[in-house]
């Protein structure tokens, strides 16, 4: 798998699987991280996670607050807000609605 | 480069971009927690300190610059003549707190004058020239003294504002470092290079923290490491809240500052 192109498909749409991971409940960037890549998005190269954390922060998606763990260090939890969960809605649906023709017209490509 | 090397960089990549340091720091904290639950190198996990700082200060923004304070500095109507011979006519500059003013046009358009005007070491001819608060100068050339160290040159601006020897010395230090200079060194002010010289003056007209810096061309002989540097300087001077006035022919810089007088209207078909 090309990686750029993986990359590049990644910036288009790694705020949405952030926002769609922070849907139950919050978390901070590491577990963020891992479940991503559990999920199969695969491992957040080069720190693109923090920045669009910090975008989604900037606008009003999520909400951020800083406590200590019960052991180890102080963390950054993030939480969606109500604006962040109806665009979650919002441009989740547009990206379903993109993607879903896609896969068609690809499907077709490689199985034919 | 360790996790704290890495941390460090970042930090010091993110006070580059003028990062609010709040935020700043946050990041590095958020960071160092991460790597710290990774355990990965650093550069595999965030990748290099600089393009991550870069990605940082792209998604939060520099932080808001204050809004410019009082006037500090107000020049009405300056005109000067040397005989027959018009330097400047009326020309004028308002400058508040937490601003950059450049002063630019030709040679002999008299910017250096209009410069020395404001800062008292010339007579003008009509107008006037108000200044609010302290005033720091730092000429062309000259203002340092041959046969002292530069750490004197610090101990003798403290001593004129009732600063010890060891407190002005350090603070000297810590000025000259913000140019890339290390000035705790034995070597006598005349052996210095000419550009080393002018990071000299420059420190010195810092050091009083002048509410109002008058600079000309401060930068000659400066190599393009330190002259950015000073730029950093005066951005960061700024931010303090200081009103700069800075002389210079080097019109690619103008983006950096919030004001341009440009004397090459006001002296125009004036020769004698």
């Amino acid at each position: 798998m090309d990686s750029d192109r993986r990359g590049q498909w990644l910036r288009g749409v790694l705020d949405l699987c952030v926002l769609a991971a922070l849907r139950d409940g919050e978390s901070y960037g590491y577990q963020l991280a891992q479940a991503l890549d559990v999920a199969g998005v695969g491992p957040i190269q080069g720190g693109t996670l923090y920045p669009v954390l910090l975008r989604l922060q900037r606008t009003g998606l999520v909400t951020a607050q800083w406590r200590e763990g019960t052991s180890g260090p102080a963390r950054k939890y993030y939480r969606l807000t109500e604006h962040g969960r109806a665009t979650l809605r919002q441009d989740g649906s547009a990206w379903l609605a993109f993607v879903a023709p896609v896969n068609t017209i690809v499907t077709k490509g490689v199985d034919g | 480069m360790n996790a704290d090397e890495w941390l460090r960089t970042l930090a010091a990549e993110l006070h580059q971009r003028r990062v609010a340091a709040d935020a700043a720091r946050h990041v590095v904290v958020e960071a160092a927690t991460h790597l710290r639950e990774d355990g990965r190198d650093p550069w595999l996990v965030l990748g290099p300190p600089g393009e991550y700082a870069a990605a940082i200060s792209e998604s939060i923004g520099p932080a808001p610059r204050p809004r410019p304070g009082p006037v500090r500095l107000h020049a009405q109507g300056i005109t000067k003549r040397y005989g027959r011979h018009t330097v400047l006519r009326d020309a004028s500059l308002t400058v508040r707190a937490g601003q950059i003013a450049a002063v630019v046009g030709a040679n002999g358009c008299g910017k250096s004058t209009f410069l020395r005007i404001c800062a008292g070491l010339v007579s003008l001819d009509t107008g006037q020239v108000t200044v609010t608060g302290r005033l720091g100068y730092c000429p062309q050339q000259g203002g340092t003294a041959d046969f002292l160290l530069p750490d004197e040159h610090f101990v003798l601006v403290g001593a004129g504002r009732g600063v010890a020897r060891g407190p002005a010395r350090r603070a000297g230090r810590t000025a000259a470092r913000q140019l890339g200079w290390e000035a705790g060194g034995d070597v006598l002010t005349r052996h210095l290079s000419g550009g080393t010289r002018q990071k000299l003056n420059l420190t010195m007209s810092t050091l009083s923290e002048p509410d109002v810096l008058l600079l000309d061309e401060p930068y000659q002989g400066f190599d393009h490491g330190t002259y950015v540097n000073f730029w950093d300087q005066l951005a960061r001077l700024r931010d303090q809240g200081k009103a700069i006035v800075v002389v210079t022919h080097l019109l690619n810089q103008l983006d950096r500052v919030d004001l341009v007088l440009d004397l090459t209207a006001a002296t125009r078909g004036e020769r004698a």
